[in-house]
């Protein structure tokens, strides 16, 4: 392990750290197949290679565009997707070979969107308000008739023949984009709060929420509120106006909670997922105890990470599935693939997870503070609150500490568009780093 | 993908335990090492986040900077303003062009560009931008190709207009 030692630059260190994620690949992939099958077989070793050599693609478009840049970021999302397919491969095979797909799309628009934007990303400043209205056009595009899915009581999806896509995934970054040029603009007017200026940030952000709100996607809703209030509090340094954030967001969400069913009934689940004795189960009509009602899919994600113990059971050993046959926990691959990780790693390999978003964070905070220009810091910044924030509300949802909602952890869940939104918020990272680094 | 031969379930477990540290041990080798870069950083100097000093100072958050005028453009020829005329540059960038929705708006200047070119102050000091002109931004006569780290008595010429920096 001596990168530094070596003295390797940036790229050669990055490609150093992949090739370390291609081990662990392997390994992952050799355990759940050698649990599966009890043998051992060149298969489990093609997924690896497979990765390794989407990675390397990767690492060279990232070689040719930008050199300078941070050379931690691409690994960290490699073994983060790494360890999201090898479990989705451990739960089903067909939806492992789905999500691989998607990866290579997202490494494909990763490298689109380095190579269009290397010599100067800020020209995308000129287009805010295309940004702001298409964040607002994204969000809304589920609701048009003939294209529109519900999934899950949630109008998310899009549909253009059998392809399927969530665009509330790229809205975010599209919202964040125009957060940070329309704030780097006028910073100076909003810290003194005119109205003129305020207007039509309120009215994009609005909007957002107004459209986030109606369709019951509640954990985007605090995802979107959480980068708003960061992006203003990194603009105008003005603490008043995230205590003011805080208290309308708690304001909101009280009377949320009293007026709207769906609200009410996450929070009652967080709060009391066990009952002893029956309640009202609204989905059947009748009378159940809440755990096997309402709280099921929370309930049983507890018992799944309980499971998992301190050195979990090991990759491919976890149990999901009753003795029937029938999935424990519905969604386990997408919003609770968490507690399937938490279960066959354990809480060490659990909290290793944990630490690698933490140092992705971390790398991110680093790049909004070399940045020299108010644009690319709003970015940055804005583009690791993000992830931070969608992070924690899944993970902070899945272990009970704030009410669940259903929202994507980013590289790990399966899902295409969350894939693919993450790996083009990788670039924008990327793309700042590389020209804060360029310049010192 | 012939397999290479079936295990004995004893010999299963202990893979599967061999596999399981390997992995975990792998994975928190990687978190080290990019721990201990990032603790590196930490010796450096700290700069903040924040993108207005002024307001974070007025709040008392941060200790006042000394004000910080990183310069001045001063109009030699032009066909919008006076020779003569300054344009003081501080901590955030200032852009120039025909548009009105410029820092520097030159309506009169028909040789100039929308958005015609950015000054941008930086820690090393000011630094000059073409950002997607028709006719070029010169500096001391040469086309800017890429930007540039102007020195004081450089003279920038945006359209028809030229100004030239000073301390």
């Amino acid at each position: 392990m001596g990168a530094r030692a070596l003295n390797l630059s940036y790229r050669n260190r990055e490609l150093f750290y992949l090739a370390v994620v291609g081990v662990l690949t392997g390994l992952g992939f050799a355990s759940v197949y050698i649990a599966r099958q009890s043998e051992v077989s060149w298969g489990s070793l093609g997924y690896a290679l497979f990765f390794f050599a989407l990675y390397l693609i990767a690492h060279l478009v990232t070689r040719l565009t930008v050199p300078n840049a941070d050379p931690y970021l691409l690994p960290m999302a490699g073994l983060l997707t790494a360890v999201g397919v090898t479990e989705i491969y451990r739960l089903g095979n067909a939806d492992a070979f789905k999500q691989g797909l998607w990866i290579v799309i997202g490494v494909g628009l990763y490298a689109l969107a380095l190579w269009g934007l290397r010599r100067d990303y800020r020209v995308l400043e000129q287009y805010k308000y295309l940004f702001g209205i298409g964040a607002i056009a994204l969000l809304f595009l589920p609701r048009v008739p003939g294209i529109g899915t519900t999934v899950n009581g949630a109008r998310l999806w899009v549909h253009v023949g059998s392809f399927r896509f969530q665009p509330g995934e790229f809205s975010k970054i599209f919202l964040i984009v125009f957060l940070a040029a329309y704030l780097r603009e006028k910073r100076e007017a909003l810290a003194q709060a005119r109205l003129k200026d305020v207007g039509p940030l309120l009215v994009i952000w609005g909007g957002c929420m107004l459209v986030l709100v109606s369709s019951n996607d509640l954990g985007s809703g605090l995802l979107y509120f959480g980068i708003f209030l960061s992006m203003l509090y990194v603009a105008t340094a003005r603490l008043s106006f995230v205590i003011g954030g805080i208290a309308l967001f708690l304001a909101g969400g009280f009377v949320a909670y009293e007026k709207i069913a769906h609200v009410h009934e996450r929070v009652t689940i967080w709060l009391h997922p066990w009952t002893s004795t029956k309640v009202y189960c609204p989905s059947t009509g009748g009378l159940a105890l809440r755990q096997d009602c309402e709280s099921y899919q929370l309930v049983k994600s507890i018992y799944s990470i309980g499971n998992g113990g301190f050195g979990g059971t090991g990759l491919g050993k976890g149990t999901f599935t009753t003795t029937d046959g029938h999935q424990l926990i519905p969604y386990v691959n997408s919003d609770f693939i968490y507690s399937a990780l938490a279960q066959e790693l354990g809480l060490i390999g659990a909290a290793a997870l944990l630490l690698v978003f933490m140092l992705f964070v971390a790398r991110g905070m680093k790049i909004a503070l070399q940045a020299d220009d108010g644009f690319s810091k709003l970015l940055a910044a804005g583009l690791t609150f993000g992830f931070a924030l969608q992070t924690f509300i899944i993970v902070g949802g899945v272990l009970r500490i704030i009410p669940l909602t259903g929202i994507t952890l980013p590289f790990v869940s399966y899902g295409g568009s969350s894939v693919v939104a993450n790996f083009l918020l990788l670039a924008g990272l990327l793309l700042v780093s590389n020209r804060a680094n360029t310049h010192q | 993908m012939t397999p290479w031969q079936p295990l004995a379930s004893a010999q299963v477990e202990t893979t599967l335990l061999a596999l399981k540290l390997a992995f975990l041990v792998l994975l928190y080798l990687f978190i080290w090492r990019i721990v201990r870069s990032a603790a590196r950083d930490l010796r450096l100097p700290q700069e903040s986040m924040i993108l207005a000093p002024q307001q974070a100072a007025a709040a008392g958050l941060i200790p006042q900077p000394a004000a910080r005028e990183l310069g001045r453009l001063v109009v030699v020829s032009s066909p919008t303003f006076q020779d003569g005329a300054a344009f003081t540059l501080d901590s955030h960038p200032l852009t120039i062009g025909r548009a009105v929705n410029n820092d520097v708006s030159m309506p009169d200047d028909e040789y100039a560009s929308g958005r015609h070119a950015r000054f941008e102050p930086r820690r090393d000091g000011v630094w000059v931008e073409d950002i997607g002109s028709t006719n070029g931004t010169f500096v001391n006569g040469i086309r800017l190709t890429r930007e540039r780290k102007l020195v004081p008595g450089d003279v920038v010429r945006v359209g028809e207009t030229d100004l030239r920096f000073e301390p």
